[in-house]
């Protein structure tokens, strides 16, 4: 299997310039979540002296693509760069293998799947 | 915030913000002592200048949209130290003398053509007192016009030097060898005057936001605008050698003027009073106002006394405002009209200007190193061999600050005191104020979060 899942972990604001971007780059699809959640920084807002204890959970958006192998490093730069602002909470990007994929409707595998 | 500059725009803002009427002064200087051969020093100083404008556009991708612009980079770089001693201190004390010459010229182009037996400074004092009450009462009133009234300069300049170069006005033709340099090396030594010309790509990040497509059109914007700088410089270069006298030009202390009136007589010297001082006026403005607002931006990321933060009930930073004012109306008092002492204090100002560019282009090669793999929507090309080249040219620019070894050790002197001076603020507000280790870069996370107005207030809250 020749495919590869992306997931990110960003800020809302930043959806629809990704969308773009990956249409661009010859991504088909992707999923989208409105979650809460933090990172190694608890939450804690980056104009504060100290960190939170406690983890605060803050509003984040969760997007989800499966793409083909080759596009994924094309794809993953794009990402990177529409998302950087240099500031903390401009969020992760998680890339794992796929064993398969299956289209319900037709009942096609794989590849076939997502064309 | 609404895209909606493109490309022209992008060049036309950056050829506005990046010429000055001071700048004039430095190439009528530079014509009256090399002829064309200025056109080689001037090539090379605008070539190290681009590559500059790029290492800029790469500072800026990697951290956007800041205000206090290279002091933050540095902040993040080199540390507190390096940050006060050269953008903070530096770059400041270099925007205030670059104010003041800016204000000569104003009271020089007046008198050069209305002959009105009345001082300069005079004029140059009414115009900095004006625009102090006007910024005070948070009006900018040149805010509208002003791209138009750089535009128009801009225009003016370009179709004189064409005219010149073709040797169509209605002046006189001066008989005079066209170039004065014998050899390349000749024209290094006006390298230092050069510079000036093309300083500035910097002001071009600020409006990156409102920019279409900013990753390809803020670096192209700088890089054409700078190129289309030089050219317009050539053709005034190459008409002044035809139209006026070395000897004259050198004088001036508004060879622009003196250009104009000598390529088309008296209607070339009102044309030219009219644009450069609408330009002066517009310039001087909104360098008091931009000023101002470096300082509280400085102060915010806790580098300057945070009274620079303070406003009036204009909305204005007031301390600022009448700081500037002050030291410009002192320097005009006390006799700054000669083209000697304005090229000279061009010079002093200039080197300041310099370092804080070498320290640039060092920020872009220590980034590279210390964050490699960080996302950059632009990067220099040929990994760090061009900020390399661009720092090495720069100081190279700076020794070859004046074409006068006694006058550049002079130079040297005055910005060497000014620099101890600095430095000795800069030891004791990082150890008393920032509470920091001079020369440990602040993470990057952090300076971005300075940016924040909550940054200050938060900090301020946590000691009460």
């Amino acid at each position: 299997m020749e495919l590869s899942k992306i997931e990110i972990i960003t800020s809302s604001s930043k959806l629809s310039k990704l969308q773009s971007a990956l249409t661009k780059v010859g991504v088909t699809g992707m999923t989208v979540m409105q979650a809460i959640g933090c990172g190694v920084q608890r939450g804690t807002y980056e104009y504060l002296p100290e960190e939170n204890v406690e983890m605060e959970l803050l509003p984040k958006t969760y997007i989800m693509l499966i793409v083909e192998d080759h596009i994924v490093e094309k794809a993953v730069e794009t990402i990177k760069k529409e998302l950087y602002t240099g500031h903390i909470g401009d969020g992760k990007i998680f890339v794992s293998p796929i064993t398969n994929v299956i289209r319900v409707r037709t009942g096609e595998e794989g590849l076939d799947a997502l064309k | 915030m609404n895209k909606k500059l493109g490309l022209f725009s992008a060049i036309a803002t950056g050829v506005g913000l990046i010429v000055a009427t001071s700048c004039l002064m430095s190439l009528g200087q530079g014509a009256s002592i090399l002829g064309t051969g200025f056109i080689i020093t001037m090539i090379i100083a605008c070539a190290i200048n681009i590559l500059t404008a790029l290492s800029m556009a790469e500072l800026n991708a990697l951290m956007p949209n800041l205000t206090g612009g290279l002091a933050q980079y540095t902040l993040a770089g080199m540390g507190p130290f390096v940050t006060i001693l050269t953008m903070v201190g530096g770059y400041l004390v270099c925007q205030m003398i670059a104010g003041t010459v800016e204000c000569a010229m104003f009271g020089n182009a007046i008198n050069s053509v209305f002959d009105t037996g009345i001082p300069s400074w005079v004029f140059s004092v009414a115009m900095v007192v004006i625009l102090i009450f006007a910024n005070l009462r948070g009006v900018d009133i040149f805010a509208k016009i002003q791209n138009v009234v750089a535009y128009v300069l801009i225009g003016s300049l370009m179709i004189m030097g064409i005219l010149g170069t073709l040797g169509i006005g209605t002046g006189e033709q001066v008989s005079q060898p066209s170039n004065l340099a014998d050899t390349i090396p000749d024209t290094f030594g006006l390298l230092g005057l050069a510079f000036f010309l093309f300083i500035g790509c910097e002001f071009v990040i600020p409006i990156a936001k409102s920019i279409k497509n900013e990753r390809r059109n803020v670096p192209l914007g700088m890089v054409l605008s700078l190129v289309i700088i030089l050219l317009m410089q050539i053709f005034l270069v190459v008409g002044m050698t035809k139209y006026t006298a070395y000897e004259d030009l050198g004088a001036s202390a508004s060879p622009h003027i003196l250009f104009g009136t000598a390529l088309l007589g008296r209607f070339g010297s009102y044309w030219m009073i009219l644009v450069s001082a609408l330009a002066v006026v517009s310039t001087v403005n909104s360098a008091m106002s931009s000023f101002s607002f470096m300082c509280a931006g400085m102060a915010k990321i806790n580098l300057l006394p945070t009274f620079f933060l303070k406003k009036n009930k204009r909305g204005a930073y007031y301390i600022g405002i009448l700081g500037i004012g002050l030291v410009e109306i002192i320097a005009n008092a006390v006799g700054l009209s000669t083209s000697d002492s304005l090229i000279f204090m061009i010079n002093v100002a200039i080197v300041f200007w310099m370092v804080s560019y070498v320290i640039s282009n060092i920020n872009v090669v220590i980034f590279r190193a210390r964050l490699p793999k960080a996302p950059r929507t632009f990067k220099v090309p040929f990994g760090p061999v061009l900020p390399i080249i661009a720092a090495i040219g720069t100081a190279f620019m700076i020794w070859n600050i004046s074409d006068d070894p006694a006058q550049r050790l002079l130079i040297f002197e005055i910005d060497g005191i000014i620099f101890v001076l600095l430095g000795i603020y800069s030891v004791l507000w990082c150890k008393f104020r920032v509470k920091r280790p001079l020369f440990t870069p602040i993470p990057m996370h952090e300076v971005m979060a300075m940016e924040s107005d909550m940054y200050l207030a938060a900090r301020r809250k946590k000691k009460d």
